[in-house]
């Protein structure tokens, strides 16, 4: 087991950094920015802006820097200066980038003047490098600074305001879908072409081909539009709380962020993630213990004369459900990312809304800090799935 | 075993035979010498000014360092100087303006509208109509109302006639009347340019073909509009309440391979008289004047017809029937007057709904509409907003006893005498030492380079008061050292500030009392909107929760300062007292604000990723205000209008957009 573990540890630590050097890879390409306001601002008049105005904010973005310095000091806060030793300063002149870059102007036979960009008129260096401000890396634990949704102050700030909500309602929504989609599915499955079976299959069809978003929006304009202007109770239509206080007929007054108030906006969103999830998750249960129940070794156990409900608790769930601990791996990183389109349409201030935020205001250190924690998650999910094999599957050795 | 080699060697001989041979074909002909001349990219590249005639004077040897026994081209072409041979022609501009029925291109992306409001949207000119600038038609300006029989005729006078049966117009060498429009990807473009591909075919024979780009490549940097590669080619610009213009239509600004593609002159349209108006009205401080320059330029912009106004956007507000005194606007944010709002059933809270979260509250760092919102509430750190308002494309006093102006005395341009090695303010708009061969504007409005004898310039001085008793939240009074601490960090480029050329063209500042300061610039400096070049102020006297005054932190930590950009001392109608990341902002009337305290006492902002989210809770009554920048005029806006036309408790405001739609025409090909 922990021969297991080293090795499995010593992977993670590979997959991470690859796929973390991938993801940050495919940021850098996408197009837009920090600076691609700079393009829409004028080089003459008041607000002109010069090659050193340009230079200092592409130091601040830290988009002076190669891309593979870029990612180093992002992953684990490293180069932040030449290396010292003793007196001596090693690397200082080294280049690592570029403040500002050449331009050579070509002057075509046929009489046409182009402009390019060549060479690098203003390098970086690694001397540069000493004093700049730099996280130490988020392989360690810090994220750094946001660079858009929230200027120049920690992203840790941000994932702290919207970790809480998205555990909340991915937790609640996960656990609800686990307790009613499994007993469906296995019921679906032991009940097969019955009519509870169509009708969930039926569901779970509908449930799985449908975006979430459809679900909200129908959910919130009925059970919050239509349902308050026909005077009958409501749901409210978003946030996680209310600013005002407000009145719910048959309930009454309630009071703005009060538990009340918080219940009631939660039911909303809660309900649409366990519809969906228990979607999922039955016709997945489901499949998994017909295949259980087709086994002869099931057989076998009718055979000798086993009574039902014990050839399906004991024999065939155990068995069904080892598939079903994969997909549990998945669940690890959707706590943490949350549900990106659901938490959108409700407004609900968690993690998922706020790397659509991210990504719309191309806040790339936000970005990455949440694609890199839903790595991580993804990871310890299947170690913990692959840890849980060995409990649910005895024939399983992690040696 | 040399029997192997010597094979092996033979059949890489072969291969080579074969090889060299098809490389060589495939290599074509010897590339051209180019010649490489590395420029120093600090100094800006001088701009081509280019006449109609469209003779470009070719670059000298001198300008750049010519690799050694490169042979200087004997001739030169430069790119985008052959007129084009169709829309060179201003007959078929005019018609194209003639043939487009423009009030029928907004129909099709604002079919809600009644004829009137769109009537309300279409442009004659670079300026909205509402615009203290802009020209009518008794002002001279030529205008082109939907008249295809006008336009018929130009095109028969231009020599592209349409034979029965055709549909599209030939000229004499049975050539088609067929024109590339370009523009981006975005639906509500492709929804408008199919409706004026049709009309300018239907009417006039006019032959379109239409090409979406993607934004990214036609706003690219090296791409699209700023290599001048369209024909036809849409786009908008944003208005603002100085109409500016000068980068858009002088002649110095057109982008060419040998200015470095600078200037947004994409047309390459270049009318002498124009030109000359149009930068006369920006270097020029006399409102009268430059409304006067300004006419001259749309008389002559309208005349060549250059680049067709289609509309302005529309942009749609919306706030519940409970609200009273919220009026948005064009220019200026809709907080400006928060202070005069009231509830009409007796509430205390206000919520305004916004699809994007402020970054920070430093405003010298922030551009985001969302951010002046807020910021507006607490003063906006005495800025605009607070000192003055920009409302309906002008500006007006708020804090401010007046906007100083060198009518009313607030502002004086003198004359000076400068002599080698004094600070001036150059041609080229920098703050430099007056040496041998800088160039300036001399008094008389004449450029001339120093030679060494005095020069005569204009210097100006702008003096802002404010209103007596202002104070911040905490009830210290704003005084000079927060006016001295606003410049300090406004033109410190640690604290993040993007342009300083404002701080580099100020000479000095003194602080008369304080509440009045005074700025004089260098001499040369002429900002037409010297009136409201105000100076930020900070609470000099804010004590940190670290122990130290805001006057002692380092420029370079002010954007991560909580005390700036997270709960600032508010100077306006209401303190922050809440930032709950993601979800609201909360504020309450403050105390202290020199103006009274505000009728409602908290305003809650509420954050949203989804407007659809927003309207929703705009018609369950969780949210009272949905400004022009959350609705815009997307989809979502039909709902709201519905709503309103059903009697809902609504007030729904349709504005013209500063943001216009229009369509280049470039005179040239490459």
């Amino acid at each position: 087991m922990t021969t297991f573990l080293v090795r499995r540890l010593f992977q993670m630590l590979v997959v991470i950094t690859l796929s973390a050097m991938a993801s940050y890879g495919l940021l850098y390409l996408a197009p837009g920015g920090p600076l691609l306001f700079l393009q829409q601002l004028q080089r003459s008049g008041p607000q002109a802006v010069t090659e050193e105005d340009i230079a200092r904010i592409k130091a601040r973005f830290e988009l002076d820097l190669y891309l593979p310095y870029r990612f180093t000091r992002w992953f684990v806060g490293l180069p932040r200066g030449p290396i010292t030793v003793g007196d001596q300063a090693f690397f200082s002149d080294l280049q690592v980038g570029c403040a500002i870059p050449g331009q050579v102007r070509l002057r075509y036979p046929d009489g046409r003047i182009e402009f390019i960009e060549e060479g690098c008129e203003v390098p970086v260096t690694m001397a540069d490098l000493e004093g700049r401000d730099v996280s130490r890396g988020v392989m360690l634990g810090d994220f750094g600074d946001s660079q858009v949704i929230l200027r120049d102050r920690p992203i840790s700030i941000l994932i702290e305001s919207r970790l809480w909500y998205t555990l909340a309602l991915m937790g609640v929504s996960t656990l609800l879908a686990i307790l009613i989609g499994v007993p469906i599915g296995i019921y679906s499955a032991v009940r097969q072409y019955s009519r509870f079976d169509y009708a969930m299959t039926t569901m779970a069809f509908v449930g799985s081909s449908l975006p979430t978003f459809f679900f909200g929006i129908i959910a919130i304009l009925l059970f919050a539009i239509i349902a308050k202007e026909a005077g009958l109770p409501y749901l409210p239509p978003g946030n996680a709380t209310a600013n005002r206080d407000y009145v719910i007929p048959l309930i009454g007054t309630v009071e703005a962020r009060s538990t009340l108030d918080y219940v009631l906006h939660f039911i909303m969103p809660c309900a649409v993630l366990t519809f969906v999830n228990i979607a999922q998750w039955s016709r997945f249960v489901r499949t998994s213990m017909l295949e259980v129940l087709r086994q002869d070794y099931v057989r076998t156990a009718r055979a000798k004369g086993v009574r039902e409900r014990l050839v399906i608790t004991k024999h065939a769930m155990r068995n069904a459900l080892i598939p079903f601990v994969t997909l549990l791996a998945g669940v690890l990183p959707t706590l943490i990312g949350g549900a990106a389109i659901t938490e959108a349409v409700f407004n609900w201030p968690g993690l998922g809304r706020l790397l659509i935020d991210a990504l719309e205001r191309s806040d790339y250190t936000v970005a990455m800090s949440l694609t890199f924690l839903s790595i991580l998650m993804l990871l310890i999910g299947y170690l913990i799935s692959d840890i849980l094999y060995t409990v649910v599957d005895p024939r399983i050795r992690l040696s | 075993m040399m029997r192997t080699m010597f094979k092996r060697t033979f059949a890489g001989a072969m291969l080579m035979g074969l090889l060299i041979p098809l490389l060589a074909a495939c290599g074509g002909q010897a590339e051209p010498q180019v010649i490489r001349e590395t420029v120093v990219v600090r100094e800006t590249v001088e701009p081509q000014i280019i006449e109609q005639t469209v003779i470009v004077e070719a670059p000298t040897a001198e300008e750049g360092a010519t690799e050694e026994g490169a042979e200087e081209p004997a001739a030169s072409t430069e790119s985008y100087t052959t007129p084009h041979p169709i829309l060179d022609d201003l007959r078929v501009r005019q018609a194209i303006a003639y043939c487009a029925d423009r009030s029928e291109v907004a129909k099709s992306v604002y079919s809600f509208l009644d004829d009137e409001q769109r009537e309300e949207l279409l442009m004659d000119t670079f300026l909205p109509k509402t615009h203290w600038a802009a020209a009518g038609e008794d002002d001279g300006i030529t205008v082109y109302p939907f008249d295809p029989e006008q336009g018929q005729a130009l095109l028969d006078e231009a020599g592209w006639t349409l034979d029965e049966g055709d549909t599209v117009r030939m000229n004499e060498a049975g050539e088609p009347l067929t024109l590339k429009f370009t523009t981006t990807n975005a639906q509500f473009r492709q929804t408008w340019a199919a409706v004026f591909e049709q009309q300018l075919l239907d009417n006039c024979g006019i032959q379109i073909i239409r090409t979406h780009a993607p934004g990214s490549w036609w706003f690219g940097g090296t791409t699209g509009l700023q290599r001048r590669d369209f024909e036809l080619g849409a786009f908008a610009w944003v208005g603002e309440t100085d109409p500016k213009g000068q980068t858009l239509y002088a002649c110095n600004q057109i982008p060419l391979p040998s200015n470095s593609w600078e200037g947004q002159n994409y047309m390459g349209w270049c009318n002498e008289t124009a030109s000359q108006a149009i930068i006369a009205a920006n270097n020029t401080l006399d409102r009268d004047e430059r409304i006067a320059q300004y006419q001259i330029f749309q008389q002559e912009f309208t005349k060549d017809m250059p680049s067709l106004p289609m509309f302005n956007r529309l942009e749609v507000a919306a706030a519940s029937g409970n609200v009273e005194n919220y009026n948005p606007d064009p220019t200026e944010y809709y907080t400006k007057n928060i202070y005069e709002w009231t509830l009409t059933d007796g509430g205390d809270t206000v919520v305004l709904g916004m699809t994007q979260e402020p970054a920070s509250m430093f405003t010298q760092n922030e551009s985001a509409a969302v951010q002046r919102i807020a910021a507006y509430l607490i003063g906006n750190f005495g800025h605009q907003g607070f000192a003055f308002t920009a409302a309906d494309y002008d500006y007006q006093a708020l804090a401010l006893t007046e906007l100083p102006s060198i009518e009313n005395g607030g502002a004086a341009l003198e004359a000076v005498e400068v002599n080698a090695g004094d600070m001036v303010w150059s041609v080229d708009g920098d703050a430099v030492e007056l040496a041998d061969g800088v160039e300036v504007i001399n008094a008389d409005g004449e450029t001339v380079a120093f030679e060494g004898d005095a020069i005569t310039m204009n210097q100006l001085s702008v003096t802002f008061e404010y209103q007596e008793g202002i104070t911040w939240e905490d009830g210290e009074p704003l005084k000079a050292a927060d006016f001295e601490l606003g410049n300090a960090i406004e033109c410190d480029p640690e604290a993040g500030t993007i342009s300083l050329q404002i701080c580099n063209s100020r000479q000095e500042i003194e602080y008369v009392s304080d509440n009045s300061y005074t700025i004089t610039y260098l001499p040369g400096v002429q900002w037409p909107e010297y009136s409201v070049y105000s100076l930020y102020a900070y609470p000099s006297h804010q004590e940190l929760s670290d122990g130290r005054t805001l006057a002692d932190v380092p420029a370079d930590e002010w954007s991560s300062l909580p005390e700036i950009a997270e709960a600032p001392l508010s100077l306006g109608p209401y303190r922050l007292v809440e930032w709950e990341k993601g979800q609201r902002m909360v504020f309450e009337a403050n105390p202290n604000y020199y103006g009274g305290e505000p009728a409602i006492q908290n305003v809650i902002i509420q954050f949203f990723e989804d407007t659809n989210q927003a309207v929703a809770q705009l018609l369950t009554g969780d949210v009272d205000v949905l400004g022009r920048e959350t609705l815009g005029a997307g989809p979502e806006v039909e709902a709201v209008l519905q709503e309103a036309e059903e009697g809902t408790d609504l007030q729904v405001f349709t504005l013209a957009s500063p943001t216009w739609e229009h369509v280049d025409i470039n005179l040239f090909t490459k």
